[in-house]
């Protein structure tokens, strides 16, 4: 046997259809696969804890499996409770989305060792991109350049500290199992290292179980930019090109596009063989990305591998026509990658921006609940709205607070800002805080609309003034609260004295 | 306009806030006030009767309402905004139309006083709590609609009111 994910030569791949596919995740993106599957005349099959019940997931699949009740360790994170979905549901495949199970190579050894296809990438490659600084230590092996940082093996404060001195302030300190922008802080001077380092440990056991931490140079004014590579079970690996995920609030994403304004096509292609060169380092197969970091002088360097399907997926699916999650269940099932693929670089179509919708406070970013009361999205032309969530829906604290992404697609980058523009100026979203006026404000300031922004832009936006309150907004509001209907005066004698909830 | 007498008849409206800027907004048959100014306007409603645009003053405004309780979540001109009753029950004027020589607070609900924020003979500033009505699984903040002194309340902590019910006086 070769490597991982290579076949001897003349061996068959077996092709194994799939019939019956469970989803193992909620929200949009179950949705989302769901769909797919549907297309593909695949019979489905969602998951839900009991406060799901109700939620948009549940009904876009031919049948429901319960979970039970919370916490969400015993139900979307629980190996065995979705295993035990599916023998129940005779499912014959699982997806696992992005997020809870995804990258977790157990469970995809799990569900293969349970008889059922895994539609997700190879454990052993799970494993190896699943610590931060083992991969790092990988791709510089396999001649991919890495951030600047402190070499795997380096533990105690004082190596550490000297490790900083080497990489020059500031630096960052990362937790090794960590990733998604999670249990990061960044230390501007020497005295502060001790201190972060400590807080950095305590962090990264909390959220990853395992306290180890690095160092990383810390990049002022980098461009995140990452690209979508995906690998079959016959050796193919080839990458679909990047996304530009420059816009973030907190290290999490908010807007993403693609092309990246700040590539020219020999950028491209160096980071494109970089890409393929580091998914072939681990025998990928499946769907996955690599991610960069571009310094200020335009050079690259390795930041990690996400070894599943991305949140921000939608946007090359709009710019080159495909369908990500097909192409992740034909592979899983044995196909090789389309001919197009694998004859050369694909060739972006016009620009496309996601746009995600959080619901959450817009000044400190802390989770809001709530009912969406109303919720309209925004079509037309070049507008898909992927939404976990509607008129109706409960939103809790318990769960990822990301409702739904708008990704808009046009002929180029300006038309593509429009359009973004005018689909978010369309969205109605009533009951729950979310971050609608960010998104407005994004794309509205000149920074974005040049092309010419780095991950200090939302900070820079939170300064602003608030928007005034219309006219017609106070008339609405007030018609609201004085319980008037079909514009007839209400027959109680004091029209403010009613309280209770409706819409007029 | 014309429009001037039939708002003047309308005695109460409602206070709203809304980050930061707060409004006293009186609405009459096609006429609303916005503090002192008057704006013509009439509602656009499709088939369910549901509110989908308001036209203010000749321009037309997509606008989309949701209500709980005491909030009311807008969206209009593209952005959203959160609106929130301001709980000041309509001062009870003497008959002479003049200067109050003394306000009353009037319960704007049924409700339980849930706590009394300023006794009896304490000065008050405008704006000022001066109880807490407990009404529909919601606290009410009762403020002074002027600054003086509050010379009469009626009640007690726990107690049970109907709305229209005189709360305090401030004089």
């Amino acid at each position: 046997m070769g490597r991982l994910g290579e076949r001897e030569a003349g061996a068959e791949v077996a092709l194994r259809p799939i019939r019956r596919l469970l989803v193992a995740n909620r929200g949009e993106i179950a949705v989302r696969v769901l769909r797919t599957a549907r297309e593909m005349g695949i019979e489905t099959v969602s998951v839900f804890a009991e406060d799901d019940a109700a939620a948009l997931h549940v009904s876009a699949a031919d049948r429901a499996e319960p979970l039970g009740p919370g916490p969400v360790i015993r139900t979307y994170l629980s190996i065995p409770a979705i295993l035990d979905a599916a023998r129940r549901s005779s499912a014959d495949a699982i997806h696992p989305g992005y997020g809870f199970l995804s990258e977790n190579a157990a469970f995809a050894r799990a569900v293969s060792a349970a008889g059922l296809v895994w539609v997700g990438a190879p454990p052993d490659a799970i494993d190896a991109m699943g610590d931060k600084l083992r991969s790092r230590t990988r791709m510089e092996k396999a001649g991919v350049p890495v951030v600047p940082g402190s070499p795997a093996g380096i533990r105690d404060d004082a190596s550490l500290a000297a490790e900083a001195e080497r990489l020059g302030y500031p630096v960052l300190v990362k937790a090794s199992a960590g990733g998604g922008g999670k249990g990061m802080s960044r230390v501007e001077r020497a005295n502060d290292l001790e201190a972060a380092l400590a807080e950095g440990r305590r962090i990264a056991a909390a959220a990853f179980g395992d306290d180890a931490v690095y160092l990383e140079k810390l990049l002022d004014r980098a461009r995140h930019v990452e690209f979508q590579v995906f690998g079959d079970g016959r050796g193919n690996v080839v990458h679909l090109g990047e996304r530009e995920c420059s816009v973030q609030r907190r290290h999490q994403k908010i807007v993403e596009e693609t092309p990246s304004t700040a590539l020219d096509a020999d950028r491209r292609r160096k980071m494109g063989e970089a890409a393929v060169a580091a998914a072939r380092a681990v025998g990928y197969v499946g769907a996955g990305t690599i991610e960069f970091l571009l310094d200020a002088g335009g050079r690259f360097y390795f930041l990690e591998m996400n070894t599943r399907l991305q949140v921000e997926h939608p946007i090359t699916e709009e710019t080159l026509s495909v369908d990500l999650v097909r192409a992740q269940i034909d592979v899983a099932a044995g196909a090789e990658l389309p001919m197009s693929w694998r004859a050369g670089e694909p060739v972006a179509r016009g620009h496309a921006i996601e746009m995600r919708l959080y619901a959450e406070d817009p000044v400190e970013f802390l989770p809001r609940s709530g009912t969406i009361l109303e919720w309209i999205e925004p079509s037309g032309p070049g507008v898909r709205v992927d939404a976990g969530v509607g008129r109706g829906s409960r939103v809790g604290v318990d769960y990822d607070p990301l409702l739904a992404k708008l990704v808009v697609h046009a002929s180029d980058r300006a038309a593509a800002v429009d359009r973004g523009r005018r689909a978010l100026a369309e969205w109605v979203v009533l009951g729950v805080e979310t971050n609608l006026d960010l998104l407005r404000d994004v794309l509205a300031s000149d920074a974005f609309r040049s092309g010419d922004y780095s991950t200090d832009l939302v900070p820079s936006l939170l300064r602003k003034e608030r928007a005034p309150v219309p006219d017609a907004a106070w008339i609405a509001a007030a018609l609201a609260l004085r319980g008037e209907r079909a514009g007839r005066p209400p027959e109680t004698a004091d029209p403010w004295a009613s309280a209770e909830s409706w819409r007029p | 306009m014309g429009v001037g007498g039939e708002l003047a008849s309308v005695k109460s409206g409602v206070r709203v806030v809304s980050g930061g800027e707060e409004r006293e907004v009186r609405l009459a048959p096609g006429v609303a006030a916005l503090g002192d100014r008057e704006l013509p306007f009439r509602e656009i409603r499709d088939g369910g009767e549901e509110l989908v645009a308001l036209e203010v003053a000749g321009e037309i405004f997509p606008v989309r309402v949701a209500r709980a309780g005491d909030r009311v979540f807008v969206w209009c001109a593209g952005r959203t905004f959160e609106v929130r009753r301001e709980i000041v029950a309509a001062a009870r004027t003497r008959s002479s139309g003049a200067a109050d020589a003394g306000a009353g607070l009037l319960a704007p609900m049924p409700g339980r006083v849930r706590r009394i924020s300023i006794p009896r003979g304490e000065r008050v500033a405008k704006g000022d709590v001066v109880l807490v009505l407990e009404a529909m699984k919601m606290e009410h903040a009762i403020r002074a609609p002027r600054d003086g002194v509050v010379t009469r309340l009626d009640h007690r902590e726990g107690d049970l009111v109907d709305a229209g019910a005189v709360l305090a006086e401030i004089s």
